[in-house]
């Protein structure tokens, strides 16, 4: 027996609204990339976001000029904000590719007009994770040892470690994200490229559609690959944030050393992923008028992801603090008792605020109907969800096993520039997906209008 | 006068394009392909039958390989050409070499499957007889397009128009290039 709760959108509510047809919905979403000249919240939000850039760019050559003591980070405290950050970058990158693979494998029809903008975001944000741990390095133009290339010194990284791991997996989920993009998003070039109006574009999209043609060879080809990668990114976006986990779990500190960590951040990723997704999806359905295409239905059905994450995550929340108390380590019970009354009180009650207590609003059908609530919402997560990464970081290094050796740690500046910055790459590099490629994948909006059509 | 690549025929609705489909490789054609917005479901089984295993057979391969390639790096830099005692472990430390034979396999899987569906399409070809056809326009946003071409040897134009009249084709044209 199913309960209607008052005010919860119908089990049939349209997926897209039913006056959209294939070539309204082709013309609109092209329009978008083709026209001469970007509307000015473009530009406004563009403008932002560079000049957040511009402070990125200054910050990584005062980092690379004088080193990272710039930072804040010092012994205890050697993982400061760089790795806090990586950590959450990648969460968000996560989340977008949880989103495309792994509802693409499970049909839902909200995934077909959400999954552009979770793949161009997960774009976005994996620079961002992928620059922190450079930047952490303490000679960063060498980064390029990490590779296993045979060279002149006969040394070769060593490949036991989880921070090599997580190198490895980095450099791989982001080549094979843009592979998957590009898959998906290669039809939806042809469309454009045959309503380009200047000779520029034609060839601009032209070259970049290959010759895409749609024929029925093609699209066997396109979903029988494209299924087969939807799988393979599934387990592998998993795996990534696990091995992220492993850096920490492996490491011989009370607080980290746990075999939870893997599942702990991937459910970290679920939340924070999602709740980037919502913002950015009420971005572009404010900016490009797209209200008939990214519809209630949409919201609902990731604002019910989100929660699910939410409440994931406040399993492990329930389980990091249980598993001290439960054992016999005096470290882990003094550190766990520093990270919830100690110096980083104030952000870890914050941030379970955020995560745990405010999300449980969900529940409630008019707020996954209402916009402004999703929004404010899904920006305090991902507050809330830096804070996370920050506590557990600073927290365990700060309380290590001998009290004699413990420390704080305080950002200065420059580690607040870091943040600024990527934020300002993470944007700027969206802002340009927004501006030259569709956002919405229109070949499989279409798709679902013929369902919508034969319901 | 350029030569004739084939008869185009332009449908509204998905299911009138697979009706003609069925009917063109009913009467014995073979040298013709649809062009559609989105992938129409059962179609491709009409024109191309047969089974497609090779891009899935492609890309398992792809797997087994990659996975025994990454495991081959890892194990040669640890174990023969760079061995490091690390705490007395085996040099060929098998555990800890899965995460990165793990994402080797998959990533080297990913890129061949690209390329792989690119090649089966024949792409990238930046130009094509059949962009000649204003039917093609509107094949990429919302009609189903089909196209008879000149090199089916049962092929003739007065025929295939006659067809394609006959199954209700909202308009018809010649393609030449």
């Amino acid at each position: 027996m199913s309960i209607t709760l008052p005010g919860e959108l119908p089990a049939d509510a349209p997926v897209i609204a039913p006056h959209v047809t294939l070539s309204s919905v082709s013309e609109e979403i092209s329009s978008r990339v083709l026209i001469d000249r970007a509307p000015l919240w473009w530009w406004v939000g563009f403008g932002v976001s560079s000049a957040l850039f511009v402070v990125l760019v200054v910050q990584m050559a005062w980092l690379f000029i004088n080193g990272i003591g710039v930072w804040g980070v010092n012994i205890p405290v050697a993982w400061g904000f760089a790795i806090a950050e990586y950590v959450w970058w990648i969460a968000l990158a996560s989340g977008g590719t949880i989103v495309s693979a792994l509802f693409f494998l499970t049909r839902s029809p909200w995934r077909s007009a959400t999954n552009r903008i979770a793949e161009s975001m997960l774009l976005s944000a994996a620079p961002c994770a992928g620059l922190m741990p450079i930047m952490h390095l303490g000679r960063q133009g060498l980064f390029y040892w990490l590779f296993p290339y045979s060279n002149v010194m006969g040394v070769w990284p060593q490949m036991r470690s989880p921070l090599y791991w997580d190198f490895i997996c980095l450099i791989c989920y982001i080549i094979m994200s843009v592979f998957y993009y590009y898959a998906g998003i290669l039809p939806d070039l042809a469309t454009v490229r045959d309503l380009a109006q200047t000779k520029v574009k034609r060839i601009f999209y032209g070259i970049l559609a290959l010759g895409w043609r749609g024929s029925a060879a093609e699209w066997q080809n396109q979903r029988i690959v494209y299924a087969i990668m939807s799988a393979i990114m599934a387990p592998m976006v998993i795996s990534v944030h696990s091995v992220v986990g492993l850096d920490f779990a492996a490491g011989l500190t009370p607080g980290w050393h746990d075999t939870q960590f893997s599942p702990y951040f991937f459910f970290g990723a679920i939340i924070s992923g999602t709740a980037v997704i919502i913002m950015l999806t009420i971005l572009v359905r404010w900016g490009y008028s797209l209200q008939d295409v990214l519809t209630e239905y949409h919201f609902n059905a990731m604002a019910k992801l989100m929660l699910v994450g939410s409440l994931m995550l406040t399993y492990a929340y329930v389980w990091e603090s249980f598993g001290p108390m439960y054992g016999s380590n005096v470290a882990e019970k003094t550190e766990t008792y520093q990270r919830i009354f100690g110096f980083t009180a104030a952000p870890f009650w914050a941030e379970k605020t955020l995560t745990v207590i405010i999300p449980q609003l969900l529940w409630f059908p008019f707020v996954r109907r209402n916009q402004l609530l999703l929004f404010l919402i899904s920006a305090g997560i991902i507050v809330g969800m830096w804070q996370e990464r920050y506590v557990f970081t600073i927290s365990s290094l700060a309380h290590n096993y001998m009290p004699s050796s413990w420390g704080v740690f305080y950002p200065t500046f420059w580690d607040w520039a870091a943040l600024a910055g990527t934020i300002g790459l993470f944007l700027t590099m969206f802002f340009l997906f927004l501006r030259f490629a569709p956002i919405v994948s229109i070949a499989e909006v279409r798709e679902i209008i013929e369902q919508e059509k034969s319901k | 006068m350029k030569s004739l690549f084939g008869i185009i025929a332009t449908f509204d609705t998905p299911n009138a394009v697979k009706d003609a489909a069925r009917h063109l490789r009913q009467s014995g054609f073979r040298a013709f392909e649809a062009y559609t917005p989105y992938p129409v479901e059962g179609l491709g089984e009409i024109i191309h039958p047969g089974p497609k295993r090779l891009l899935p057979l492609l890309m398992f391969a792809t797997a087994v390989v990659g996975a025994a390639w990454g495991y081959w790096i890892q194990y040669w830099d640890e174990a023969v050409n760079y061995p490091l005692n690390v705490g007395g472990r085996p040099f060929n430390s098998w555990p800890a070499f899965v995460v990165g034979t793990f994402e080797f396999m998959l990533l080297v899987t990913v890129v061949v499957g690209f390329v792989g569906m690119l090649a089966a399409s024949r792409l990238p070809q930046l130009y094509h007889p059949i962009f000649e056809a204003d039917a093609m326009q509107r094949a990429s946003r919302d009609r189903f397009v089909i196209c008879v071409e000149s090199t089916d040897p049962r092929f003739d134009a007065d025929t295939v128009r006659r067809e394609f009249t006959l199954l209700g084709a909202e308009r018809i044209e010649e393609v030449r290039a």
